[in-house]
C-alpha cells in the first residue's frame, strides 16, 4: 500500500457541473444554467491533505458531491487509481464508495435519529458485506470508534445521536467513514457547526488519521484560518473555478490573488493588539447563473483594471507548486 | 443487500425502555389517555362478548308480539328490538363486527397507502407521476357511492365489505406518507447513506421507513375510525352482511321497522352510542399519538411563561452613566420532581452608552438563557432565582408584563440566532419591518412608514428599492441585515445580538461586524454581542465576559482578556485558535465536553477539563476574585495571585 507520495492517485481534469435553472421566459428557447463548477482541474496525491476554500456558492460543495458520484458531471473527467470514474452507475461505484468517504457539515442532520451509534457505525460494513462474522464486525466498529476518539467505544454503542454533543456526533460520522478503511475522506465543512473549542479537536483528529491510516483528505471550508497547520496544499475557489492554488505556506504567507488576500484579511485574529487593515469585499458572490465577463472576480475586486473586464485570466505558474489566475500576477 | 442481518431500526436496541419512555410521554396527553382507555373498553367488550352478553346471540326470548320493542326493564336492560331480541346482547356482539371491519379494512388501506406514498416519494419521476395521478383520480371519485355500487354488485359478505372499504380508503394515507417521505429523503443522513454505498432498498427500509412510521401509526388510527363509520353507513342503507349484525345494521333494522313510530328510542340510541364511543376514542387516541410522535406540534415549551421572581431588597444601581447593569443574576430551570438546573449563576456586568461587550461561551453555557432573562422572555420553567437587571436605574426583574413590554424592542431589542430564517416568506421585507414599527409604536403616522422603512434599510446597507422584495430574493447576509434593521426600528438604546454571524461565511461575517461597529458609533448604540468565537469579538468589543457552564469564568477589558488572561479556560480557548502567524503550529484543544446543567460537577464547573486543576477545585466552588480593578476571575488560582 505504501506508494510514493508523488503518485497522482486522484486526478480531476476540466470538471464542470451546470444545473438547469429554468428558462428566462416561457417563449425563450435557451435554458439558463447555474455554473456551479466551471472547469476545475486538480490532482490529489496519496495521503495528501488539500483544503478547498471559498465562500458559499463558489461550488466547493458541488465539487465534493461530484467526486463522490452523488452528482453527475456535465463535462470533464475524474480518474482514480488509473480508472476513469467520471460516469459510473451506483452498481459500478460500489467498491469506490468504500474507498472514498464523505463527512458532512452538519453532524446534527447527518445521523439518523432513530439509529443507535452502534447501528450507525455498523451499517457501512453491512452495506458492503464486510466482516466475516458478527464478532469481527464488532471489533472493526470498536476500532473505528476508538480511532475517531470515542473511547471507550462501549460507552457510546447503545446511545442515540441526540444524547451526544456536537463534537461527539461528528466523531461518530468520522467513525462510520473510517470503518470502511477508506483511502480518501472528503470533509465538507466538518467543523463549521461546532464550537471553537471543539473545532481544533476534530481537525487534529483528521490530521492524525492522515498520518496513522495514510488517508488523503479533501477539506472543504469557507474559513482559511482553520486549514493552517494540517493542509499540505490550499486551493481557493471563486464562482466555480480555482483562482489560486499552492502549498499551504505559499497561499497563507504569500497570497497572490486579490481574492485570497481579502479572504485572509478578514480572518478574525484573537488579539485586539493585532487589529489590522481588513479588505472587506462589498456585496456577495454573484449569482452563478450570470458569470461576469472577463475575470469573474472583477466586479468585487479592489484592484481591478479595465483589462479585467475583457479577458478571463489563465493560471499563471508562480513556482513549481503555486499558481494564480489574475492578470496582475506575473511570474517574477 | 444484507439487510437481513441487521435489527429492525424502528425498534431501538433497548425496546423495553423505548416503549416505556414512549408510554411515559404519551400518558402526559390527557386526550390520548382517555381515547386509549375508551378503546381498551370497546376491545374488551368485543373480545369477551360471549361472557358479557346476558342472552345468546340471535336468540329471541319469544316470538310474541308483546316482546317486540319492550322498553328497558330488569330482564332487558336496554329493551328489545323489532325481532324481540335483547338490544344489549346485539350491541355487545355488534362491537365485534364493527371493530373487525375497522381493524382489517384500515390494515388494507394503510398497507396500500403506505407503499404508494413511500414509492412515489422516494423514487420520484415516473413512479411518482403515475401513482399520484392515480391517487388524484381516486380522490375525485366520491367514496360512498362507489362503495355502494361495488358492495351491491358483489355479495354483501363481511369480508367483501372489509375489502371494499380497505381498497377505497388509502388515498389520504398515500398523500401524507409521500410528503413525509419527501421531507425525510432530503435530510443529510440519507445523502450520507448514499455516500456509503447503500442500495435504494436499504435506504428505504433503514432510514426512511423508521421516520415515516410515526405518521403511519397516526394515519392508521384515523383509518380505523373512518372504516367503522363507512361500515355503519353501508349497513344502515341495508348493504351489511346479514349474518354478522353490526351497529349499523341494528340502526337499519330499528329505523326500517318502525322503532321511531312506536317510540322505541333505545333501539336507535344504543347502537348509535357504540359508534360514537369507538369513533370518539379513536379520534382522541389519534390526537394523543400525534402529539407524542410529531414533535412539530410540541410547542408548549416555547411559550413565554412568567418567571417567578424572588424579590429581594437591597441592591441599587451604582453608577449613573451606566445604561444596563446586571447584578448577581442567577437563573434556574425547574422541573417537577427534579432539582433545579442552575443554568446561570451570579453573573454581573455593566454596559455604558456606545459600549460593545462580548459575551463568549460554548453552546449550552447559558449565554442565550442570560440574554432571554434580561428581557424576561424565559420559557416558563426558567426562573430568575436571584439578582437584578437595572436599565436606566429601573429594575427589570420586578416589572410586570405591561411595563417590560414598553422596554422590549423600544429600548432593548434582540437579533436572535438564526433569525434571518425567521422572516415570513410570503410578505415583503419592507412590510415586515413596517409591521415591527407599528406593533411597538401604534401611533406612528402611516404616510411616513415607507420613508422610515427605507431609512432603516439604508442604515444597514441595503438599497431602499429592495424594500418591495421578498425574503427569498435576499441573500443570507442581506436577510441578517434586514433583521438588524428590524431590531433598530424603534430606536433602541441597547441591541442584543445572539450569534448574529454564526451561519455566515467569513466575508459576510466581516461585513456584519463592520456594520454593527458603524451603527454603534453613529447611533451611540450599546451592543451585547453573544458568540462562541473569541476571535470574532477581539476586533471590536470593549469588554469581554467569558462564561463557562453558566458561571463567570472571566470578565475584563478586551486587552486584558487576550493578553493577560487569568482563567485557565480563557487561556485554553485562546490556544485552540488557529494562529495565522504560525500556521505550522498544532492546534490545542480542550479535552472533554462542557458540563450538562442538570448534572454539574461538584466544585469548579471547569475542573474536569482544567489542566491546572488541583484538589480544592473538585470540592469547592470558586468565588469571584478581582486580581485588579475591572478584572473578575472565577478561579481558585486567582485568589492566590491576589
Amino acid at each position: 500500500m505504501m506508494n510514493t507520495s508523488t503518485e497522482k492517485f486522484l486526478e480531476i481534469r476540466g470538471l464542470k457541473k451546470y444545473f438547469e435553472a429554468g428558462r428566462p421566459s416561457l417563449f425563450s428557447r435557451d435554458t439558463k444554467h447555474v455554473h456551479a463548477v466551471d472547469g476545475v482541474s486538480l490532482t490529489l496525491r496519496r495521503s495528501e491533505v488539500i483544503a478547498l476554500v471559498g465562500e458559499s456558492g463558489c461550488g466547493k460543495s458541488t465539487l465534493g458531491l461530484l467526486l463522490m458520484g452523488l452528482e453527475d458531471p456535465t463535462e470533464g473527467t475524474v480518474i482514480f487509481e488509473e480508472q476513469d470514474i467520471t460516469h459510473l452507475n451506483d452498481h459500478q461505484r460500489k467498491d469506490l464508495r468504500r474507498k472514498i468517504q464523505m463527512v458532512f457539515q452538519d453532524p446534527y442532520e447527518s445521523l439518523n435519529p432513530t439509529q443507535t451509534i452502534e447501528e450507525i457505525v455498523t451499517e457501512p460494513l453491512i452495506v458492503h458485506g464486510m466482516g466475516a462474522s458478527q464478532q469481527e464486525r464488532e471489533e472493526r466498529v470498536k476500532k473505528a470508534m476508538e480511532d475517531a476518539g470515542l473511547k471507550p467505544a462501549e460507552v457510546y454503542l447503545s446511545r442515540y445521536p441526540h444524547e451526544l454533543s456536537g463534537g461527539q456526533r461528528q466523531r461518530v460520522v468520522i467513525a462510520a467513514a473510517l470503518v470502511l478503511e477508506p483511502e480518501i475522506i472528503i470533509a465538507d465543512e466538518p467543523v463549521s457547526m461546532l464550537d471553537v473549542s471543539i473545532r481544533a479537536e476534530v481537525i487534529n483528529l483528521l490530521a492524525e488519521l492522515r498520518i496513522s491510516r495514510q488517508i488523503a483528505v479533501i477539506f472543504i471550508t469557507h474559513d482559511l484560518g482553520s486549514v493552517g497547520f494540517f493542509a499540505d496544499r490550499v486551493a481557493v475557489m471563486y464562482l466555480g473555478r480555482i483562482v489560486e492554488i499552492g502549498t499551504m505556506l505559499e497561499v497563507l504567507e504569500k497570497p497572490q490573488h486579490p481574492y485570497t488576500k481579502a479572504l485572509l484579511s478578514v480572518i478574525p485574529v484573537p488579539n485586539p493588539r493585532l487589529r489590522h487593515e481588513r479588505i472587506i469585499l462589498q456585496g456577495e458572490t454573484p449569482n452563478p447563473i450570470n458569470i461576469p465577463t472577463g475575470c469573474r472576480f472583477h466586479p468585487r475586486c479592489p484592484v481591478a483594471i479595465d483589462a479585467c473586464k475583457l479577458s478571463d485570466p489563465a493560471m499563471t505558474q508562480l513556482s513549481k507548486s503555486h499558481q494564480a489566475a489574475c492578470l496582475l500576477v506575473t511570474n517574477k | 443487500m444484507q439487510i437481513t442481518t441487521s435489527p429492525t431500526p424502528a425498534v431501538p436496541s433497548r425496546p423495553a425502555s423505548g416503549l416505556l419512555s414512549f408510554w411515559r410521554s404519551f400518558s402526559r396527553s390527557r386526550t390520548g389517555l382517555i381515547g386509549f382507555w375508551m378503546l381498551v373498553i370497546a376491545i374488551f367488550v368485543a373480545v369477551f362478548a360471549p361472557l358479557l352478553a346476558p342472552y345468546e346471540r340471535g336468540a329471541s326470548t319469544s316470538v310474541q308480539i308483546d316482546d317486540i320493542y319492550q322498553p328497558p326493564s330488569s330482564a332487558h336492560w336496554f329493551g328489545t328490538d323489532d325481532a324481540g331480541q335483547d338490544v344489549l346482547t346485539n350491541f355487545i356482539y355488534g362491537a365485534r363486527v364493527s371493530l373487525t371491519v375497522g381493524f382489517f379494512a384500515a390494515f388494507i388501506s394503510i398497507v396500500i397507502g403506505g407503499v404508494f406514498g413511500l414509492v412515489a416519494g422516494f423514487f420520484g419521476g415516473r413512479w411518482e407521476n403515475f401513482l399520484m395521478r392515480f391517487t388524484d383520480i381516486m380522490l375525485v371519485i366520491p367514496d360512498l357511492p362507489l362503495t355502494v355500487v361495488i358492495v351491491a354488485l358483489t355479495k354483501p359478505s363481511l369480508w367483501n365489505i372489509i375489502f371494499v372499504i380497505g381498497i377505497l380508503g388509502w388515498t389520504t394515507t398515500a398523500r401524507v406518507v409521500r410528503s413525509q417521505t419527501l421531507a425525510v429523503k432530503s435530510r443529510k443522513f440519507v445523502l450520507r447513506a448514499r455516500a456509503i454505498g447503500a442500495s435504494k432498498f436499504h435506504i428505504l427500509v433503514q432510514h426512511i421507513l423508521p421516520l415515516v412510521l410515526p405518521i403511519l401509526v397516526v394515519q392508521a388510527v384515523l383509518a380505523i375510525s373512518l372504516a367503522i363509520l363507512n361500515e355503519s353507513t353501508l349497513s344502515f342503507i341495508g348493504l351489511g352482511d346479514p349474518s354478522a349484525p353490526s351497529w349499523g345494521q341494528m340502526l337499519n333494522f330499528a329505523f326500517g321497522r318502525g322503532a321511531m313510530s312506536v317510540g322505541a328510542w333505545w333501539a336507535l340510541v344504543v347502537p348509535g352510542f357504540g359508534i360514537v364511543w369507538v369513533v370518539l376514542s379513536l379520534t382522541l387516541l389519534g390526537q394523543g399519538l400525534e402529539q407524542v410522535l410529531n414533535p412539530r406540534l410540541d410547542t408548549h415549551h416555547l411559550m413565554a411563561g412568567r418567571p417567578v421572581v424572588q424579590k429581594e431588597a437591597g441592591a441599587k444601581p451604582i453608577q449613573s452613566d451606566v445604561l444596563l447593569e446586571v447584578q448577581n443574576l442567577s437563573i434556574h430551570y425547574v422541573g417537577e420532581g427534579k432539582a433545579p438546573a442552575r443554568a446561570v449563576e451570579n453573573i454581573s456586568f455593566t454596559l455604558r452608552e456606545g459600549e460593545l461587550i462580548g459575551l463568549v461561551g460554548e453552546s449550552g453555557c447559558g449565554k442565550t438563557t442570560l440574554m432571554l432573562a434580561l428581557l424576561k422572555l424565559l420559557p416558563s420553567a426558567g426562573q430568575i432565582a436571584n439578582g437584578k437587571v437595572f436599565y436606566n436605574g429601573n429594575d427589570l426583574t420586578v416589572m410586570d408584563e405591561e411595563e417590560i413590554n414598553k422596554i422590549r424592542w423600544s429600548n432593548i431589542s434582540i437579533v436572535f440566532q438564526g433569525a434571518m430564517n425567521a422572516l415570513n416568506p410570503v410578505r415583503t421585507v419592507g412590510e415586515q419591518i413596517g409591521e415591527a414599527i407599528l406593533k411597538h409604536e401604534p401611533s406612528f403616522p402611516k404616510d411616513k412608514l415607507n420613508a422610515r422603512v427605507s431609512e432603516l434599510l439604508e442604515l444597514v446597507g441595503i438599497a431602499s428599492d429592495h424594500r418591495e422584495h421578498f425574503p427569498h430574493q435576499y441573500s443570507g447576509g442581506m436577510r441578517q441585515r434586514a433583521m438588524i434593521a428590524m431590531a433598530l426600528a424603534c430606536n433602541p438604546k441597547v441591541i442584543i445580538a445572539d450569534e448574529p454571524t454564526t451561519a455566515l461565511d467569513v466575508m459576510i461575517q466581516a461585513q456584519i461586524l463592520e456594520l454593527l461597529d458603524t451603527l454603534r458609533k453613529k447611533l451611540g448604540l450599546a451592543v451585547i454581542f453573544v458568540t462562541h468565537d473569541l476571535g470574532v469579538v477581539a476586533e471590536l468589543c470593549d469588554k469581554v465576559l467569558v462564561m463557562y457552564g453558566g458561571v463567570t469564568a472571566e470578565y475584563a477589558e478586551v486587552d486584558v482578556i487576550y493578553n493577560e488572561p487569568k482563567h485557565p479556560y480563557t487561556q485554553e480557548l485562546l490556544k485552540a485558535f488557529p494562529d495565522l502567524t504560525k500556521p505550522k503550529k498544532k492546534l490545542s484543544s480542550i479535552p472533554g465536553y462542557p458540563p450538562r446543567l442538570d448534572n454539574l460537577p461538584a466544585g469548579c464547573r471547569f475542573a474536569p477539563r482544567c489542566p491546572a486543576a488541583f484538589e480544592r477545585c473538585h470540592t469547592d466552588e470558586p468565588a469571584l476574585h478581582a486580581p485588579q480593578k475591572d478584572h473578575i476571575v472565577g478561579c481558585h488560582l486567582a485568589e492566590a495571585s491576589k
